[in-house]
């Protein structure tokens, strides 16, 4: 099908003075894995939930593959697999009896209902756990029977709401490769997450918030274009790092040089041609340089220059 | 399809007879199975039942050498089963119901392909197993009670029969209160409403078997020749609380643009016409002049509960609802006034009223001549004019009110407020003009008890032409906002229409380019 897979229009939701969401739009494509990022109250748990049918808007609509929630609310559940901020399983039942349960309720019955709630254990590691209470799960492992229980009927759009959270850094990591393989295999993904550095590391795109609206939405890439930000160098250098730093403020387009222990950071104006020339000149004057490179694009650096701290 | 659900090569698990069997059940009743088997308070349960039937047999049992026959133990049994059936069982499905709520769990449930009415009908299932369990750890006490001739099988089977509609009813009303505390504000109502309600009913139940009037009253049924009457009586309404639950349960479950009122205003129209027609079936020409009275008024009164849900509802109509409107131009009107909203909620009412009126005119001539049955039938007619009144004022309320789910809530208290105000304000008045309430006057019109009172009777003829005037007054008023109803209806079904055209239209030119 063509067309977006995800397209939020012109979203509005209050709650009595509090507009938690104004006027906000954004479009997701198939394959992708978008974070969705702001500061706390920015709205993106409201946004998340209207998409995902639980809520209604004010003003506005959602349409996941073409169908709007609003209309079409019951075809639409079938085609979002939502895992909340918050999981809370039932009581008196096994990881596997729980998924088991969830695949009844998603329609799956026989031979298909048991390949499915195995593979999607397998998937997610819970093969190990499969006889433990569910409600005796540490938080890492609920985390990965939610997004189980998400799985199940092969939903096209992932909303995943904070789903890293209380995930230790082995568990992020195989949890980042899950989304990737989701997205490789074609689903979109919506995850809005407080990890920066991690987000930027995993997203194809970015749509950030702020009191419920939209600041800056497309690629890293495209945003830190858009917003002139200066790219970062870091160097390092063996011992002290004061000479280095004495060299670079006397350098063309170098700005402002930061310290840090034995590193370099400085924001660096020319391009790649001025940045070799830079180089050239360090080793010439014999400082001892053992690090040079253009800093990766970064999510925070975004986050701190678009958003203004304004709770709500 | 991804890896995660494509097809496992691994070697197939094999399938147990009970994951095959289960396949064709409710998944909330195989999970509540599971639970209940992994949870400690149901096997405990089961097990004291046990402890306390194999008491009372052997009590029976030592008693029978005596002389006794197994009639008292037969009633210690069943007053054994009414707290189980009537409040344990409903309990149980009243507290799985809250814990989904309060753990988000049912909006899990909701996204995925179980219906609210699956979940409710998962529990109403569970709860008949339930049954059936208890049952049969009572029956060997049963046994030995038919055994020892102290009862015979009717009164046993029609015992069990009564307990398990009893239980039906009990729990469909249990899981919709639960249901309703999906909005906060009425978590307290519906928890005390649910705790009283049940606990009154079974210590009720318990008392009237204990005390040897159960058994008396069946002995007479059975006797007698009304059993038919009553049990179909009993089934009717245990039928119409269930329906009415599911109904209520399903309504704060759905999707809040799904639509919610059709199924009440039909319910609303179909449920006389069983009622009625039990009446012509069930009962005996002699009594149908009390039972068609009887019936007829309490009609009325149900049309007035449900107006004042119909007329508090949010004016127009949810996007989905518009979108999904009969695509027939002739159903507009059946449509204006089954389709949600406030407007169509005050038609609604009204078209019931109306029903009610011709039903009525039909029948009091044939069955209309004592005065019980008159009295009934003018304080029907009145009640139905006090309802257009009310419900037009409350409909006008609700448009003061902000236009969402709490503006809804609100209104539905506002509205008994209002009534209560009406009858005490003028009280009170008097009380501090003349220290004392006088009779009847101007003032306490708006007082639907006392003003029927006062001219139901020999003062009937006076008020006659006042109800005709107001009845005409409110059907004129009603008519612009009728119309605006209508209006809204062939709005979405013209747009809907448009939609079926232009979607063929655009068929058609795909497959011209073919
Ligand atoms: N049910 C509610 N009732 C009243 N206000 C609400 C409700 N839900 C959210 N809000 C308000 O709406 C705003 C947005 O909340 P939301 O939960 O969407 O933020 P968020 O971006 O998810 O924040 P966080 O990063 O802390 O999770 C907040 O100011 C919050 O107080
Ligand atoms: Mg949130």
């Amino acid at each position: 099908m063509s067309g977006s897979l995800l397209e939020v229009q012109n979203l509005d939701r209050s709650y009595g003075k509090v507009h938690a969401v104004r006027d906000l739009s954004f479009t997701m494509q198939r394959g992708q894995i978008t974070g969705f990022v702001g500061p706390n109250g920015a709205g993106k748990t409201t946004t998340m939930r209207i998409a995902a049918t639980l809520d209604v808007p004010d003003g506005g609509d959602v349409r996941i593959d073409g169908v709007s929630v609003l209309v079409e609310p019951r075809l639409a559940r079938l085609k979002i697999g939502y895992m909340a901020d918050q999981f809370h399983p039932y009581p008196n039942l096994d990881v596997l009896q729980y998924l088991d349960f969830f695949a009844r309720a998603y329609g799956l019955r026989g031979d298909r209902r048991r390949r499915t709630v195995r593979s999607v254990a397998e998937f997610c590691g819970l093969v190990e756990f499969a006889d433990r209470p569910a409600t005796g799960l540490s938080k890492g492992m609920g985390q990965r029977l939610h997004l189980a229980k998400t799985l199940l009927h092969d939903p096209q759009l992932l909303i995943l709401d904070e789903p890293a959270a209380g995930l230790d850094p082995r568990a992020r990591i195989e949890f980042r490769a899950l989304l990737k393989e989701l997205a490789a295999a074609g689903k979109g993904v919506l995850i809005s997450s407080h990890i920066l550095p991690e987000l930027g590391e995993m997203c194809d795109s970015v749509v950030v918030i702020e009191r419920g609206q939209r600041i800056v939405a497309g690629t890293i890439a495209e945003i830190q274009r858009h917003q002139e930000l200066e790219q970062a160098v870091v160097a390092r250098t063996i011992g002290d790092a004061a000479p280095l730093q004495r060299f670079l403020l006397t350098q063309p387009h170098v700005g402002e040089v930061a310290i840090d222990g034995a590193r370099l950071r400085f924001a660096f104006g020319g391009d790649d041609e001025a940045l070799a020339g830079l180089l050239a000149a360090v080793v010439q004057q014999g400082l001892p340089i053992v690090e040079f490179a253009r800093a990766e694009a970064d999510l925070e650096d975004i986050f701190l220059k678009t958003t203004k701290g304004r709770l709500q | 399809m991804t890896t995660i659900t494509t097809d496992d090569p691994a070697p197939a698990l094999r399938a147990s007879p009970w994951s095959r069997l289960s396949d064709r059940l409710n998944p909330i009743l195989v999970r509540e199975v599971q639970q209940a088997i992994k949870g400690r308070v149901f096997p405990l349960t089961v097990f004291a039942t046990l402890v306390v039937c194999v008491s009372i047999a052997l009590f029976a049992a030592s008693r029978h050498s005596e002389g006794a026959d197994g009639r008292g133990a037969f009633y210690a049994g069943l007053a054994t089963l009414v707290p189980l059936v009537i409040f344990i069982v409903p309990m149980h499905a009243y507290q799985s119901m809250r814990t989904e709520l309060k753990g988000g769990i049912v909006e899990q449930l909701l996204l995925s392909r179980l219906t609210p009415g699956a979940v409710l009908f998962g529990k109403l299932q569970t709860a008949m197993v339930q049954f059936v369990l208890y049952v049969s750890v009572l029956a060997p006490l049963l046994a030995t009670t038919y055994l020892l001739r102290g009862v015979d099988l009717p009164t046993i089977l029609l015992s069990l029969g009564f307990a398990m509609v009893l239980c039906l009813a009990a729990t469909a009303f249990a899981v919709s209160s639960a249901a309703q505390a999906i909005v906060p504000a009425l978590q307290g109502v519906a928890s005390l409403g649910i705790a009283l309600g049940l606990g009154i009913a079974t210590f009720g139940l318990i008392g009237f078997v204990l005390s040897g009037t159960y058994a008396m009253a069946i002995g007479a049924l059975l006797r007698s020749g009304h059993l038919w009457p009553a049990v179909s009586a009993l089934v009717l309404l245990a039928a119409y609380v269930t329906v009415l639950s599911w109904l209520a349960a399903r309504s704060f479950l759905v999707h809040a643009f799904e639509n919610k009122s059709t199924g009440f205003r039909v319910f609303l129209f179909v449920a006389p016409v069983f009622a009625y027609a039990w009446m012509l079936l069930a009962i005996e020409l002699r009594y149908w002049s009390e039972v068609f009275a009887g019936m007829t008024f309490g009609m009325t009164l149900i049309g007035v509960c449900f107006g004042a849900f119909m007329v508090t509802e949010q004016r127009g109509l949810s996007p989905r609802v518009r979108a999904h409107a009969p695509a027939a131009p002739a159903l507009a009107l059946p449509a204006t006034v089954l389709l949600p909203g406030r407007d169509r909620g005050l038609l609604c009412y009204t078209v019931y009223a109306v029903a009610l009126l011709l039903v009525g005119m039909l029948g009091w001539p044939a069955w209309g001549s004592s005065t019980e049955a008159k009295l009934l039938g003018r304080s029907g007619l009145m009640v139905l004019v006090y309802g257009l009144v009310y419900l037009s004022i409350g409909r006008w309320l609700r448009g003061r009110l902000a236009d969402n789910l709490q503006g809804n809530h609100i209104a539905r208290v506002m509205l008994p407020l209002l009534l209560f105000l009406c009858i005490v304000l003028p009280v009170v008045f008097d009380l501090l003009v003349s220290d004392r309430v006088r009779g009847w006057h101007l003032g306490h019109v708006m007082n639907p008890f006392w003003t029927i009172d006062q001219f139901v009777g020999d003062r009937w003829p006076r008020a006659v032409p006042v109800l005709i005037a107001v009845a005409v007054l409110m059907f004129v008023l009603q008519l612009p906002i009728a119309g605006r109803a209508l209006r809204e209806v062939t709005a979405a079904i013209a747009a809907r229409r448009a939609r079926a055209a232009g979607g063929a239209t655009a068929a058609a030119a795909a497959r011209a380019e073919e």
